[in-house]
């Protein structure tokens, strides 16, 4: 049995972590460029919310954080990792095969006939825990593994990786109450605060897709009983010092880690754009997105891709 | 007055529950602020395996769904109209598609909760969780049925449904041999017909079957305590030796009970007259206790009596 599980960044030398933090960029970097090729291979794919989502999603796989094996992903010993945000699903699959839950050539039949990997998280695929897809289940069901882990006396971490436009579903404040009432401080949320729904920004007023405002979303989590910790979700320096005390927090309430990001981070056309939730680029914005992510070589040629909306 | 008959089929079913837990470390049971006499001492004496959300029924079978995850024999439990319909995607998601040991108790099915109001009337919960792959729904008609399906429900690894009635009901099967894991009993014998019934219904089914025998028709019950999966073999094994088919529930007709059963036959290429009687399509507002409703719409002994006459003088 092979555990990952070097430790953490934060105890490092200076030069030690700067250069994780730039081979956690790149590895950042290369879901990005897969993402956006198997997303215009398949004609379809968030590939917007697998941006903002990527260097979170690298550190807890790659940076140490998280405890799991990939050649047993039911190993009992693991972290949990419950990704709420369904849709992020074409994000952390690349992430999953270079940990070595599957093949990377899972990707090239993406989607289709016979293939594992679909659009959404499905809990049969190595290294996902549950099915999801529909939004707002993920924290009920985490709570649900938590409050086992603490009846159980278990050191393993259960990671709940929510949207910020999934909030607006009630059933995960139904289990933030109860997470917060039993203080389950083996609980850890992430909120990929990118600021964006489907269709409208969540805390801004220009359309009229736009709010309700979720904002001050770090008193609501407090004030449910969380404690509360808000950083930039694209700082590898910010994600490992929020991150460095997981395993060793004193305080007795689940941990709400909200990581503020950039929809489509990385490709500037898409970058905080609207209409890119789940839109495939083609023609010249396929050049630029590709320009972008230094993609010389792409398979699918531009003019064969589809443009998808919402 | 505290009789058994007045206890109910509920706090049969969670006596029987009690002694299962004691022994199963792993079953657990998880409540949205709802109690019953015989839950009190799982509170007490069993706190590693007693939690409540509150009144936050997606929360329930979220929650539920995580703690089957880790292994655990999980039971939930709310009232019947919101452990079904409130937290029907997480039923559908969580529950079935991930195929969770997870037991939902309902209480309250049909017009047991009379002059509540429609808000806890439960008569489309059979329509639509049938609808759901994996489910198995269980539907006890007494106190005897409902203790031994503690045993059946925690021997059968899939999700699953019980609806239980809310008010103490006669016990029928008390003292009497009753396979109740086969699904289909036969209740009362018949040569002319077969009344099928669930849950409450059994009864006025009984009582039907009484008033036509003074009319020197010979019906029979069959109680369908398993509506998903329906023993479908034995249901027609029993059916095939009469020339009438009758199904009766407390609940809308629209993909209930008397639905699930025509679909057999339709399938089946079965030409048995049917007649299906149940709640048509409408809410009921109408007060005066759940006997009033019976009356108004026809589903009390006598209407039910009448309607199986008619029905016989027009064929």
């Amino acid at each position: 049995m092979t555990t990952i599980y070097p430790g953490l960044a934060a105890s490092k030398t200076e030069a030690e972590r700067q250069e994780l933090f730039d081979r956690l960029q790149e590895k950042a970097n290369w879901v990005r460029r897969l993402v956006l090729e198997v997303a215009v291979k398949a004609h379809s794919g968030h590939i917007s919310t697998a941006f903002s989502q990527a260097e979170l999603l690298v550190a807890l796989y790659q940076g140490g954080i998280l405890r799991y094996d990939p050649k047993n992903p039911r190993w009992p010993e693991r972290d949990r990792f419950i990704l709420s945000k369904g849709q992020g699903g074409i994000g952390l699959y690349p992430i999953l095969a270079d940990a070595g839950f599957f093949p990377v050539s899972e990707f090239d039949n993406f989607a289709g006939k016979g293939s594992m990997l679909g659009v959404h998280a499905e809990w049969s695929i190595p290294g996902i825990e549950v099915l999801s897809g529909s939004l707002g289940h993920g924290l009920p069901i985490a709570t649900g593994i938590a409050q086992v882990g603490v009846t159980d006396k278990k050191d393993w971490l259960v990671y709940c990786f929510l949207g910020d436009g999934e909030l607006y579903e009630g059933s995960n404040w139904e289990a933030a109450f109860f997470a917060g009432h039993k203080g389950l401080k083996n609980l850890i949320c992430i909120v990929d605060r990118n600021g964006a729904a489907t269709i409208g920004y969540t805390d801004r007023i220009e359309g009229p897709n736009d709010g309700p405002r979720l904002e001050p979303l770090d008193k609501k989590f407090e004030a449910f009983g969380f404690e509360v910790r808000v950083i930039n979700g694209h700082s590898f320096e910010e994600i490992f010092r929020a991150l460095a005390d997981v395993r060793r927090r004193t305080v007795e309430k689940p941990l709400a880690i909200i990581a503020k990001t950039r929809k489509g981070k990385g490709v500037s056309l898409m970058e905080d754009q609207r209409l890119w939730h789940y839109r495939v680029p083609e023609g010249k914005d396929l050049e630029s997105a590709r320009r972008d992510l230094g993609i010389v070589n792409a398979d699918a040629p531009a003019e064969k891709t589809l443009v998808q909306t919402y | 007055m505290t009789t058994k008959f007045i206890l109910g089929m509920r706090d049969a079913f969670f006596d029987v529950l009690y002694e299962i837990f004691k022994k199963d470390k792993s079953a657990v049971l998880i409540s949205a602020d709802n109690g019953a006499p015989s839950l009190d001492k799982f509170w007490t004496d069993l706190p590693d395996q007693s939690f409540t959300v509150g009144i936050a029924e997606q929360q329930l079978i979220g929650m539920a769904c995580g703690m089957a995850f880790e292994g655990r024999k999980v039971y939930t439990y709310a009232i019947a109209p919101f452990v079904t319909l409130r937290c029907y995607e997480q039923v559908k998601l969580d529950m079935c598609a991930m195929n969770l040991p997870i037991v939902n108790i309902g209480i309250g099915a049909g017009y047991a909760y009379d002059i509540m109001g429609p808000t806890h009337h439960t008569t489309e919960d059979i329509s639509i969780m049938r609808a759901l792959p994996n489910l198995v729904i269980h539907s006890p008609a007494d106190a005897t049925a409902a203790a031994a399906l503690a045993r059946i429900a925690h021997e059968t690894a899939s999700p699953q449904y019980i609806r239980f009635d809310r008010t103490g009901i006669p016990d029928v099967y008390a003292g009497r041999n009753v396979r109740f894991e086969d699904g289909v009993i036969v209740t009362k014998q018949g040569r002319d017909l077969y009344i099928v019934a669930t849950g409450v219904m059994v009864h006025e089914a009984l009582k039907a079957a009484k008033n036509l025998e003074a009319l020197g028709i010979n019906a029979g019950v069959l109680d369908l305590c398993r509506l998903k999966p329906i023993n479908e073999e034995l249901l027609l094994s029993h059916l095939q030796d009469v020339g009438r088919a009758v199904t009766l529930e407390e609940h809308r007709l629209p993909g209930g009970m008397g639905s699930a059963i025509a679909e057999i036959f339709v399938d089946g290429g079965l030409h048995t007259p049917l007649l299906r009687i149940g709640q048509g399509d409408r809410f009921i507002y109408d007060l005066g206790g759940r006997e009033t409703i019976w009356e108004l719409y026809g589903l009390d002994a006598a209407s039910v009596t009448d309607k199986i006459v008619r029905w016989m003088g027009n064929k």
